[in-house]
């Protein structure tokens, strides 16, 4: 399965959700969806899971998409038990699982080409609808499922590795100014002040 | 600095694409504004003080030129309150090329000048801007285009200081 | 004469201008009439002239409308010599002089309410068009033509003090958000980039 298809296949469904991408497909979903103003751009492994549940908790009559991948969610795995304990139910991850460390020239295996199963790492973590996907209807069926569902959705896609993100075009717009827009686009759909100092 | 080295500063900053640059007249690289003035490459902007090559560098970054302010050490001093409230604050992209006078490698360098060179880098430090320490012509094209492609990753001034040979 | 009235009859008339303002009441006051994306509120003083100086150098097709104190061009005397012989043909430089470091709480005056003349220190510098003028109509005659003429203009406008901005409620757009805004809008008006680096 391809990571783009995937993302492309989100997109028709992306409205006012609140969307935090890991550093997987970050370029691709940021070119994707480059009008949609809810996209956080963290630029960073370990930290979209605990981003997107604090933003979860902090709206939660939002939806709100994580992107992640193999690598990242092993960096900050301790997530994954804090996640099923809180269980936002308006918060829905999306795991790609290449099983490498891709964007590492050399593409060395991740834990998961040896066998780490996140999906059930996920559920004994208390994360019970966690699943996995091999195909692209299945991840369909699955995504659309967890983004129209009241409840924590927890996809596990298992894709195959490539490099298309290195075509990408990329934002010249950085962390910063991609965190203005954000907040910006908060404030403006919910009403209220983030942004709190004036000078 | 002999004028070999000096065509070969002034080819890098052009290599890396520096395209305005505003300086206050000195002495240990002062052979490079012949060549820039030569070259319409470069547009040049004379200044009367250090803050304001700093502030007119700003508002031409902002208008889309790739900048440097060209001063002696003291104009650091000069305009910390213009690297502070425009550079720092407004994250603009800025090349500062810094005679190092009274630096350790100052060829000219006496108690006239050496207080100045000793408190710059804890003057740089204690402002957060990044420099690097220039004393010949080796790898000069690169570590132009390094400190080039560092400000406009930081949006930051980068601050290169001359010294060595430059002080020739 | 005050600062607000001939803002308020300013703002109407920008159009692509490109308006530096220093700081003080003056930020807060044109913030507040003029909410443009090509506002860029430095929100220091002695900077705004310099500022407007080198982006009338680097967009000389472009107005730049430069708005400024006494204070604030007293802290930077010395860029009236620079502006006038790097003399770019598309800045107009507006001094309002309240003759008082107004900030200050306690009023103190500074060296215009005493006996300094900006218009002929101005002149002295070799900017050739420097005027002053004290009351409104005068001023709109003056400006007028330096919002939609060309040439280098110095307009020193003597004014009351007045501390009609401390009722104005300030902007929550930092300094930072406001390069971002203000840069996206020359890219956009210009069809260039300016910020260069990618992620």
């Amino acid at each position: 399965m391809n990571r783009s298809a995937c993302l492309e296949s989100l997109v028709p469904h992306i409205t006012d959700q609140l969307v935090v991408p890991s550093v997987s497909g970050q370029w691709i979903w940021g070119h994707l969806t480059k009008e949609h103003d809810g996209n956080l751009l963290l630029g960073s492994m370990g930290n979209a899971l605990g981003v997107g549940l604090g933003m979860a908790l902090g709206l939660p009559h939002r939806k709100v998409i994580v992107i992640e991948s193999d690598g990242s969610v092993l960096l900050s795995l301790f997530n994954l038990p804090t996640l099923g304990a809180l269980k936002p139910d308006n918060l829905v991850v999306f795991v790609f699982d290449n099983e490498k460390y891709s964007g590492s020239r050399i593409s060395r295996p991740s834990a998961t080409a040896a066998g780490t199963d996140l999906a059930a790492v996920a559920r004994d973590c208390g994360i019970s609808h966690a699943v996995e996907v091999r195909d692209l209807d299945s991840f369909k069926r699955e995504s659309q499922g967890a983004l129209s569902r009241q409840g924590l959705g927890f996809v596990v896609a298992k894709v195959e590795e490539t490099l298309e993100h290195r075509q990408a075009e990329r934002s010249t717009a950085d962390l910063t100014e991609n965190k203005y827009r954000f907040v910006r686009y908060i404030e403006r759909t919910e009403g209220k002040a983030v942004f709190r100092g004036r000078g | 600095m002999e004028p070999e080295l000096a065509s070969k500063l002034v080819n890098g900053l052009k290599a890396a694409g520096i395209n305005f640059v505003t300086y206050l007249p000195e002495t240990r690289l002062s052979q490079i504004l012949p060549l820039m003035r030569q070259d319409e490459f470069f547009q040049l902007a004379p200044v009367a003080s250090e803050a304001e090559g700093v502030s007119i560098a700003a508002g031409a970054a902002l208008g889309g030129k790739q900048v440097a302010s060209y001063m002696e050490g003291t104009g650091v001093f000069v305009s910390t309150y213009n690297l502070l409230t425009i550079a720092e604050r407004f994250g603009i992209p800025m090349l500062l090329l810094v005679s190092y006078v009274g630096s350790a490698a100052d060829k000219r360098n006496s108690f006239l000048y050496v207080r100045r060179g000793t408190r710059m880098i804890p003057v740089l430090e204690a402002l957060g801007i990044e420099y690097q320490i220039v004393t010949d012509g080796e790898n000069l094209e690169t570590r132009i285009k390094d400190a080039v492609r560092m400000m406009h990753a930081l949006k930051l001034p980068v601050v290169l200081l001359f010294t060595g040979e430059f002080t020739v | 004469m005050i600062r607000y009235e001939c803002f308020e009859w300013m703002a109407p008339l920008i159009d692509d201008h490109l308006v530096v303002t220093s700081l003080s009441g003056q930020r807060v006051e044109w913030g507040h009439l003029s909410n443009r994306e090509g506002n860029l509120l430095l929100g220091s003083m002695g900077n705004a002239l310099a500022v407007g100086c080198g982006l009338a150098m680097a967009l000389p097709h472009r107005r730049v409308v430069v708005l400024e104190s006494d204070g604030s061009i007293l802290l930077s005397l010395f860029n009236l010599p620079t502006v006038a012989n790097l003399g770019p043909q598309n800045l107009s430089v507006f001094v309002f002089d309240n003759q008082i470091y107004s900030g200050t709480r306690i009023s103190e005056p500074t060296a215009t309410a005493g006996k300094t003349d900006l218009e002929i220190i101005a002149r002295g510098a070799g900017i050739e068009d420097a005027v002053t003028v004290r009351d409104l109509e005068t001023f709109k005659k003056a400006a007028l033509p330096a919002l939609t003429g060309s040439g280098l203009n110095f307009i020193v406008a003597k004014v009351e003090e007045s501390r009609g901005h401390r009722k104005i409620q300030r902007t929550n757009m930092d300094l930072l958000e406001n390069k971002y805004r203000f840069v996206r809008y020359i890219e956009k008006t210009e069809g260039k980039p300016i910020f260069l680096g990618r992620g």
